[in-house]
């Protein structure tokens, strides 16, 4: 696999990149920014802003030390030789030297040499530095969110530096004193401290009646009574999954379903918390830290075995890596995604895929959040190959893909929509387009969403779906036995109740 | 707070073009707003799909999914997305009166 990229697309013209960056509403808050992604700030004093910001960041490193050890280590190693610019995708279109990555990670890494070790105070005593101005705080609001923390960029750095850690502890203190796209706000607002406890605003009602519809649509369709189970005790897995999917992804969670029903596990959602979602990943870590007590606290209600994650590249993340560090340690519950587990499934002989179904070309695009790391990349692809005859790879793919210019959270952010898809998205719609691909694989709620746009945007002919959405097509499921026959009927094709009240 | 005006009649929106309180809309809200989905002209399939809308979120208290809409109205999605160019969960629940989808939406 080569490492160093070689750009599809010829470098952007002036005047595409003006489009890109341009934006028919006015930013609200920050002045002179590239990129008009609207913030949210409360309390918004400017003149405050650089001594509220080293106050923060004193205390982040205090209270997180690992944050010490590795800006310790990497204001000492960085050469700023830009080796990175060859993996980012958002360089390759802008050829802004502003958008390298290290360039990125300096903006932080020389606030930390300049205020928090002892050769950078005497240096700053010395030449007579002031120390932070407003305008670097300013320029780090705009860089940090012209990123879509791919973290394709650490495979190239000849110092091992983690640009894009660098990057999210950047925008965790930049959240901190109150510098946040508004978009990823209102959304955790709503999940924190809202009544319906998600992202999405979905009342548990609403939910009810949506897997209700979704049980009767495969009767209707598959012949076969499907269940979603809602607060099952004892269940051995409790599904968590991006709650968008819940309005938009109604075949994903049919496949979902099928297999569950194929595989005969006992598989819950919780009534009272069902979101998967985690923007803290994006922005902040006490908001990741607090998602991730929710996700634990409703798997203790159930008394449940595992956590299932959906198809969500972010969640999956979120929940695999870091639930072990803020749920319990070696106690915390395991997690598995939904990709694993149905590739577990099939290679078990548990779920029977119809090869004659699927004869459409089929591509898979990887998730940056799950591929990355080396987590899921071959499980999604022998399942594919399973059942699907015309299977065609992207290159790059893999730990080495092209992110789909969405992710970091910037695919919530819709008034930058005319970035994701010129810029950051630029060189995936090409590699989509050479697939020549009808369907694109895509699993993961954030992928899905900007993907459907780029090919809108870029004009690409390619449907973008989950992995699960072609397995409902080709899943073959045995006819419902006499009792579930009777238990469909008595349940009129309602799912199990839930418990008495509303989410709090 | 940014407000829309339209034949005489101003509604306060969001930054986004959204009705702010959901609780004023008649169907001259969609009327006005059509211009600012590009629609030229409300069919009775758009007042379908409106409709439809509109009474599940006075029901539920969100848009129903998708996939609803499009099986109760009958509409494909194709057809939806010729109705409302900019989709379902914005184009349609904007002139629907429901607040702004949230989250990954």
């Amino acid at each position: 696999m080569a490492s160093v990229m070689k750009s599809l697309t010829r470098p952007m013209t002036a005047e595409e990149r003006e489009k890109a960056y341009s934006t028919p509403k006015k930013p609200d808050v920050m002045e002179r920014q590239r990129l008009p992604v609207r913030y949210h700030v409360e309390d918004f004093n400017v003149e405050d802003r650089p001594r509220r910001f080293l106050e923060v960041f004193a205390s982040v490193l205090q209270h997180h030390p690992n944050y010490r050890l590795a800006l310790d280590h990497y204001m000492r190693v960085t050469t700023r030789c830009a080796r990175c610019a060859v993996a980012c995708p958002i360089y390759d279109a802008t050829h802004d030297p502003h958008d390298i990555p290290c360039y990125r990670s300096e903006l932080l890494l020389s606030i930390y040499r300049r205020h928090f070790t002892v050769s950078g105070a005497l240096r700053a005593r010395l030449l007579g530095d002031p120390g932070l101005a407003d305008e670097k705080l300013q320029e780090m609001a705009d860089s940090y969110y012209n990123c879509t923390a791919c973290r394709r960029c650490h495979f190239e750095c000849p110092m091992g530096i983690d640009h894009a850690l660098v990057t999210h502890l950047g925008r965790y203190l930049l959240s901190e004193i109150g510098i946040v796209p508004r978009a990823l706000v209102v959304s955790t607002r709503e999940q924190l401290i809202g009544k319906t406890a998600n992202t999405s605003a979905i009342p548990l009602p609403a939910l009810i009646d949506t897997l209700e519809f979704l049980t009767e649509d495969i009767q209707d369709e598959k012949g076969v009574h499907v269940p979603f189970p809602i607060d099952q005790e004892g269940a051995e897995y409790i599904f968590f999954t991006s709650v968008s999917d819940f309005m938009m992804e109604a075949e994903t969670l049919k496949g979902i379903a099928a297999v569950m029903k194929a595989t005969g596990d006992s598989w819950t959602i919780g009534s009272k918390y069902y979101d998967g979602i985690n923007y803290g990943l994006f922005y902040s870590d006490q908001v990741m830290e607090h998602v991730l007590h929710m996700m634990r606290a409703e798997a203790e209600r159930l008394k449940v075995k595992k956590i299932l994650i959906g198809e969500c590249g972010h969640s999956a993340r979120t929940a695999k890596f870091f639930y072990p560090t803020y749920c319990g340690g070696k106690n915390a519950l395991p997690v598995i995604s939904i990709l694993e587990y149905t590739q577990r499934a099939l290679k078990e002989g548990r779920i029977k895929l119809d090869p004659k179904v699927v004869t459409e070309a089929v591509t898979y695009h990887d998730p940056c959040n799950i591929a990355r790391p080396g987590w899921i990349v071959n499980q999604p692809r022998e399942v594919l190959k399973a059942f699907c005859s015309q299977y065609v790879e992207m290159a790059p793919n893999g730990r080495m893909n092209l992110c789909c210019g969405g992710g970091g959270g910037t695919v919530s952010i819709d008034e930058i929509r005319p970035f994701r898809t010129a810029v950051s998205g630029r060189l995936k719609a090409e590699q989509i387009r050479r697939t020549g691909a009808t369907y694109c694989v895509a699993p993961c709620a954030n992928c899905k969403k900007q993907l459907r746009e780029l090919m809108e945007d870029q004009g690409v002919e390619c449907e973008i779906l989950g992995l699960h959405d072609l397995i409902y097509k080709a899943i073959l499921l045995p006819p419902d036995s006499a009792e579930e026959t009777a238990a469909a009927e008595a349940a009129d094709g309602s799912t199990a109740s839930p418990a008495e009240g509303s989410p709090s | 707070m940014p407000s829309y005006e339209c034949e005489g009649r101003t509604y306060d929106v969001d930054e986004d073009g959204f009705l702010q309180d959901p609780g004023l809309w008649n169907e001259d809200v969609a009327k006005d707003f059509r211009g600012t989905e590009g629609i030229t002209e409300l069919t009775p399939d758009h007042w379908k799909v409106i409709h439809y809308i509109r009474d599940y979120y006075l029901q539920f208290g969100i848009a129903p999914m998708v996939r609803k809409v499009c099986k109760q109205t009958g509409f494909s999605l194709k057809e939806i997305y010729q109705l409302f160019p900019s989709g379902p969960a914005k184009g349609a629940c904007k002139l629907a009166g429901l607040p702004k989808p949230t989250g990954c939406v």
